[in-house]
């Protein structure tokens, strides 16, 4: 599997980098993150919900229509309603292409991958997401609304059966100028898992990010 | 009828040829001293009863002939008024000092001295380039007199004044066609006004010689035309942009107040509720100042921009335009021609 996936990612990075030479004009951009998230997890009749802050930076390459981010973010995730529970780590790294086929709508998609451990455990989630972004301008020209829509048709998640259910939406405000970019992104995934002896397991995971975005080329 | 015009047509002008064949012959005998014959030959030609057509030059010079061969014959005060006669129709007329005796170059002066009659020379059609050359015209007064020669649009009151001061005789004058604002002369027709004052009789004089001006230059080239409005963009937000940018930021705001109970998994009693408050208030700030902003500023810059550079595009164009028909009209040339009265 992780063969597979791997050569996936090897392809898909060699078919982006395609576009991104041939438009000739490209740029670079870097972009900070940081954020609230809240993660909630119904398994088996209990219900467990922790929330922490995540920091995160990406790496961009902008070429005509095509755009290439690498993204990784961490952070910790405590459980303030189970103190006894101990607190988690998360850590993602994410690989996504877009290219704009209308000046507000782009298409989207890359793999992804997270990981939810502590000194007891550790769970791997590998995805590969697809979805929309659309961005209009508001009354300021540098100013727009972002809304967002993802489906991941491969998500598998270690120690679990794949989700019957998963998809993300997301919508938020973004004002970028020249070279710097400012945005605030409310997302929320949804995984839902099959049934597992007479249980189900159902995860969320919802963030509030702040990101600033620097053009340097 | 029509035979009978034909028929007259050779007899009219036989009759001129014959007018000049006497004359002709009344000059000869002149300078044969024979003036008994001439006399009889130029009274055939100024008389009522002449059966030969009789121009108006032919006329004055049969008066100055009969004045001649009256001083000749000792008849100076009549020959006087024949020359008087002749002057009075063309002040221009003179005699000519090696073909007339002092006898009668005396009586002619006695004659111009009594008649007082200003004269302009007839315009020739002509084409001159004012940068460098100028029109000529000539004007005379028969004897000493205060001369005053302006030139006026026709059916003006006040003009551009070409002369002004004592004058005995022919006087040459030179005209650059420029007014008196200092502006080319326009196409159109003019007067060439002389006034006099004699100072030996104290009579008064006035001719007027009117002549055409036709400014001749290269075509020029018309200047673009106004922008229309259809071809500008829109400089300004139509008026219900403010209410749609309140809408876009309250729709962003409900968006994210729905995605959790929409999205959310029920059983999971979450979605990041608080979450979405903070970008729904975000949302919503954006959407009002939006609002505001849009309320005092409907202007498109890039609209504004693009226009003020096709308007700056048009200007210049224009302005070359205009150069180049400057050059052509500081290039044009004045054409005259004669003309009758002020106007057809």
């Amino acid at each position: 599997m992780t063969r597979r996936l791997a050569a996936a990612l090897c392809g898909t990075l060699a078919l982006l980098a395609v576009p991104v030479r041939l438009a000739g004009q490209f740029s670079f951009h870097g972009r900070g993150t940081i954020g609230r998230a809240e993660h909630r997890v119904l398994d088996a009749g209990a219900s467990v919900v922790s929330s922490g802050t995540l920091l995160g930076g990406a790496l961009g390459f902008v070429g005509g229509e095509w755009e290439v981010w690498a993204e990784v973010m961490g952070g910790r995730l405590a459980a303030a309603d189970s103190p006894a529970m101990e607190d988690r780590e998360i850590a993602e790294v994410a690989l996504l292409a877009s290219v704009r086929v209308r000046p507000w709508l782009r298409l989207r998609g890359g793999p992804w991958v997270r990981s939810y451990f502590n000194t007891l455990a550790r769970q791997r989630w590998t995805m590969l997401r697809f979805g929309a972004e659309a961005r209009v301008p508001l009354a300021v020209e540098s100013v727009r609304v972002v809304l967002r829509g993802d489906w991941m048709p491969i998500a598998n998640v270690s120690g679990l059966q794949r989700p019957e259910i998963a998809f993300a939406a997301g919508v938020g405000l973004e004002w970028r100028r020249k070279r710097i970019g400012v945005s605030t992104l409310y997302t929320l995934e949804r995984y839902d898992f099959p049934a597992n002896a007479g249980g189900r397991r159902l995860e969320e995971f919802a963030a509030l990010q702040i990101r600033t975005s620097v053009r340097w080329r | 009828m029509a035979v009978a015009l034909l028929l007259l047509l050779p007899v009219a002008a036989a009759g001129q040829s014959n007018t000049a064949d006497l004359l002709d012959r009344a000059a000869r005998h002149h300078a044969d001293l024979d003036v008994e014959r001439e006399l009889v030959i130029l009274r055939r030609v100024i008389s009522p009863n002449s059966p030969f057509v009789v121009t108006h030059e032919q006329r004055v010079l049969a008066y100055k002939y009969l004045g001649a061969a009256l001083v000749v014959l000792g008849h100076a005060d009549s020959g006087i008024v024949y020359f008087r006669a002749a002057l009075e129709r063309d002040p221009f007329v003179d005699l000519e000092p090696q073909r007339f005796t002092p006898a009668e170059l005396a009586a002619f002066g006695q004659a111009k001295r009594l008649t007082f009659g200003l004269g302009v020379r007839a315009i020739a059609f002509d084409t001159i380039d004012p940068r460098t050359e100028r029109i000529d015209f000539t004007v005379l007064s028969t004897h000493a007199a205060e001369l005053r020669v302006e030139l006026r649009a026709a059916g003006e009151a006040a003009g551009t004044l070409l002369y002004i001061g004592h004058n005995d005789g022919p006087r040459e004058l030179q005209w650059n066609g420029l007014l008196g604002d200092g502006r080319l002369a326009g196409s159109g027709r003019y007067a060439l006004v002389v006034t006099g004052f004699s100072r030996l009789t104290e009579r008064a004089d006035s001719v007027q010689l009117y002549f055409t001006i036709q400014q001749d230059h290269a075509t020029l080239d018309d200047t673009l035309p106004a922008l229309r409005p259809d071809e500008l963009l829109p400089e300004q937000h139509p008026p219900g942009i403010a209410r749609a940018e309140l809408f876009k930021g309250i729709g962003v705001a409900t968006a994210a107040m729905l995605i959790p109970p929409v999205l959310a998994n029920g059983e999971l009693r979450g979605g990041g509720r608080t979450l979405a408050v903070g970008i729904a208030g975000t949302a919503t700030i954006a959407g009002v100042v939006g609002f505001v902003y849009r309320r005092r500023h409907r202007e498109i810059p890039a609209n504004v921009a693009a226009n003020a550079q096709r308007r700056a595009e048009r200007a210049t164009i224009n302005a070359a335009i205009a150069a180049r028909n400057r050059e052509r009209l500081d290039q044009r040339r004045l054409i005259i021609a004669p003309a009758a009265g002020v106007g057809p």
